[in-house]
């Protein structure tokens, strides 16, 4: 049986705009793409084109720079932000639970922990550098410092506002305080955590950039000062491509990380 | 039909003290609760004056008044979230305790646990009082099957619908096999078809486990269907205004004369206006 469907104009109209709106991201990217090969005509362009970068790409693979391909530097930037990022997560976890939970320690510690986020990371580079030298270390600390702030704001914004029906249910079945803290406003700030995990990840990978432009011999951020110094522009934008596409990346395996361990965070679907 | 049993005491407006010797002199084992001249002042605001009331062991009451009379507060005195500025709940003989005596209460909002599932919900009480764990398996088992949760055990409240998230935490309050339950409007934001199905589940529950209910509504009819006893509150300052029995046979009909008397009578005296 097929029966003809009945639609109005204005139900027709609708349908051909959800159409379009499933096309338009591919046209951006194509656009994107245009707007490249566009910018990279001609002879003294001043932007690398897509057939050069790719080239350079393939140079790299074969003739790697201070040892390491370009998944060799991707890898060893990784490598800092996984360090620090631990680090960061497990410091920021507790610090964030200890201010938002008890209010003594908010009042005392939260006013020095916003002093100190309002600096930016990259301010600490003089100092860390006079106290430890160019090596790994440094680069690990600012990434740390990078990545805190949003981890601590967003634990203790999760466990401020524990909602308080919750808290009136463990109250109910006599709870004590251990148990109102690990069994009820730990979990039900956990995606507030997540969130925290997810937006301090993406500041680590921008700090670690920054560190490793300092100076080192591996990383993407070194593979961008390198291009910039030898004026191989294709090097820079290669590198560039690969920082947002581990970015990216990165953004998507919190995401799916935080589906994992926090099923009931997914949306009801209808 | 109707008994009034009003309960003004001037000397025991005194002080709980006065009301305190009376109440051993009257040892009755029968009595699972009894509230003694419970007073609340807000600062200057006085919202519950002088109430008090006995319920039976395995009792099923149900509140009543007027809007914005203190309904809330006056459940907050029994669960002891705020403190009585005069005057005390008592459970067995004892000043009711969070600590000794088993309170649960069913919310009018939702109140469920989003991060845990259904199953998990159900066994959090009886895990935060640490009891054995066959003893939560038997009972989480028995509250599953009484609700026919069976399928609905693994998910999370957010995949169910309103009625199911609110059957979860009306098991969750019964499987603590409370001294006292209460009952805050638990179905304050249901159409009448769902509210049909969980009044009764509600008295199934309760006749299977015999636990002691206090039920608040604003819905005169719910408490007619519902209750053994009517407590009619009056408006601020709150206190009982009148008690009303209902001895009506179950399944109750809603257009049984003596329903509809009942209703009537108790919706004549709530009337403020």
């Amino acid at each position: 049986m097929n029966q003809p469907i009945v639609m109005s104009d204005m139900e027709r109209r609708e349908l051909l705009w959800k159409r379009i709106h499933r096309v338009l991201p591919f046209l951006s990217l194509g656009l994107l793409l245009a707007l490249w090969v566009y910018v990279s005509q001609g002879e003294n362009a001043r932007f690398p084109s897509p057939g050069a970068t790719w080239d350079r790409f393939l140079l790299i693979m074969r003739h790697p720079i201070k040892g390491l391909t370009i998944f060799g530097h991707v890898w060893a930037s990784l490598q800092r932000v996984c360090i620090a990022l631990i680090c960061a997560w497990l410091f920021g976890i507790a610090f964030g639970i200890l201010t938002g939970w008890y209010r003594k320690s908010d009042s005392l510690l939260t006013p020095l922990f916003t002093a100190f986020r309002s600096v930016p990371p990259l301010a600490w580079i003089p100092l860390i550098t006079i106290w430890f030298g160019l090596g790994e270390f440094p680069k690990i600390l600012l990434v740390f410092i990078g990545s805190i702030p949003a981890i601590v704001v967003n634990t203790h914004a999760g466990m401020r506002f524990v909602q308080k029906i919750y808290l009136d249910v463990g109250t109910m079945f006599n709870a004590n305080a251990r148990q109102k803290l690990f069994k009820i406003a730990i979990p039900s700030a956990l995606d507030a955590i997540f969130a925290g995990i997810r937006t301090s990840t993406s500041a680590a990978w921008m700090v670690v950039l920054a560190a490793e432009m300092l100076g080192g011999k591996s990383g993407v951020g070194f593979l961008i000062i390198r291009g910039m110094d030898s004026l191989d522009m294709p090097l820079v934008l290669l590198s560039m491509i690969f920082i947002g596409l581990v970015g990216a990346l990165l953004a998507i395996i919190t995401q799916l990380t935080e589906l994992l361990l926090c099923p009931w965070t997914r949306k009801q679907s209808n | 039909m109707p008994r009034t049993d009003l309960r003004h005491n001037d000397q025991a407006r005194q002080g709980a003290s006065s009301s305190m010797e009376r109440r051993m002199s009257t040892p009755d084992s029968d009595i699972k609760v009894e509230v003694r001249n419970l007073t609340k002042y807000f600062g200057r605001l006085h919202v519950l004056d002088d109430i008090s009331f006995n319920i039976k062991r395995g009792e099923f009451v149900c509140v009543v008044g007027p809007t914005g009379c203190g309904k809330t507060t006056f459940l907050n005195l029994l669960t002891r979230i705020y403190s009585p500025t005069r005057g005390d709940l008592f459970i067995d003989g004892e000043s009711a305790d969070p600590k000794k005596h088993n309170l649960a209460f069913v919310f009018q909002e939702p109140s469920a646990f989003p991060w845990l599932t259904v199953e998990k919900n159900l066994r959090f009480g009886l895990e935060i009082k640490k009891l054995a764990k066959d003893v939560i398996d038997e009972r989480v088992e028995m509250i599953i099957k009484m609700l026919g949760l069976q399928d609905l055990r693994d998910r999370y409240p957010h995949q169910l619908s309103v009625s199911s998230e609110q059957r979860i935490i009306i098991g969750r309050a019964f499987a603590m096999h409370p001294d006292l339950l209460l009952m805050d409007e638990p179905y304050g934001q249901m159409d009448v078809k769902l509210r049909f199905f969980l009044e009764d589940e509600v008295i199934r529950l309760w006749q299977e486990l015999g636990t002691t209910v206090v039920f608040i509504t604003h819905n005169i009819e719910e408490a007619v269907y519902m209750a053994q006893r009517i407590l009619i509150l009056s408006t601020k300052p709150t206190t009982v205004k009148e008690e009303v029995v209902v001895d009506l046979p179950r399944p109750r009909r809603f257009d049984d004369p003596d329903f509809v008397a009942i209703r009537n009578y108790v919706t004549e005296k709530i009337k403020w206006w």
